[in-house]
């Protein structure tokens, strides 16, 4: 089988900040995570549930391909 | 990024199983060196190791919590768990076949009971480990 390669970006940050500057704490007690996961997820070192993602688009109101973007890589 | 209270948790695991088991296996290997061949002293050691180790999680656990409010599971900490334990489990594995194969081949119960219990230690510190290293550069 011949798969593409894919990397998943997110505006996690951004969307915080044009939500009034909200924390990453408030973001994780709203989302039901902690804040090291929200930081985790921002930082593109975790990749969460389908779940949580949406609860994650949710909270900013946004469809799920705002919050998350799947990019393909090279090669 | 600061650590999280689960995250705290293993390293404090991770000390503790150390210096707990790392005693005892300092004991123990001057007591198997020097032909002690009796479970009962070998049992006596570990419960002593035991109990000192579990004073130290249990203390260990109290400083963390006090320090910063612990927020509970989510599901980050269960998959990292879950892929530690699948990435360490196969040192006990190893353990138990060489335990088995000792039995075949009438090795003293004693060596193979802390084979066993040596297989046990090393397959904990090496998920705390991974643990600690998923935590940090993320999976």
């Amino acid at each position: 089988m011949n798969h593409d390669t894919f990397v998943i970006h997110n505006r996690i940050r951004a969307l915080r900040f044009g939500h009034r500057e909200m924390t990453q704490q408030q973001l994780a007690d709203r989302v039901g995570v902690s804040r090291q996961t929200v930081n985790a997820i921002e930082g593109g070192k975790y990749s969460p549930s389908l779940e949580v993602a949406f609860r994650l688009a949710r909270v900013f109101e946004r469809p799920l391909d705002d919050v998350f973007q799947c990019v393909p890589t090279n090669g | 990024m600061g650590a999280s209270f689960e995250e705290k948790s293993v390293w404090i695991q991770l000390v503790g199983m150390t210096l707990g088991l790392g005693a005892y296996f300092f004991v123990a290997g001057r007591m198997l060196l020097s032909g002690v061949t009796a479970m009962p002293a070998y049992a006596a050691v570990f419960m002593v190791a035991t109990a000192l180790m579990v004073v130290f999680l249990v203390a260990g656990h109290l400083v963390a919590a006090l320090a910063s409010r612990p927020e509970g599971r989510d599901e980050r900490d269960r998959l990292i768990e879950w892929k530690s334990e699948s990435g360490s489990s196969w040192i006990l594995a190893v353990g138990v076949l060489g335990a088995v194969t000792g039995m075949c081949f009438s090795v003293s119960i004693v060596w193979i009971a802390n084979a066993l219990l040596v297989s046990l230690f090393l397959s904990e510190i090496a998920g705390y480990v991974l643990r600690l290293a998923y935590y940090r550069r993320g999976m």
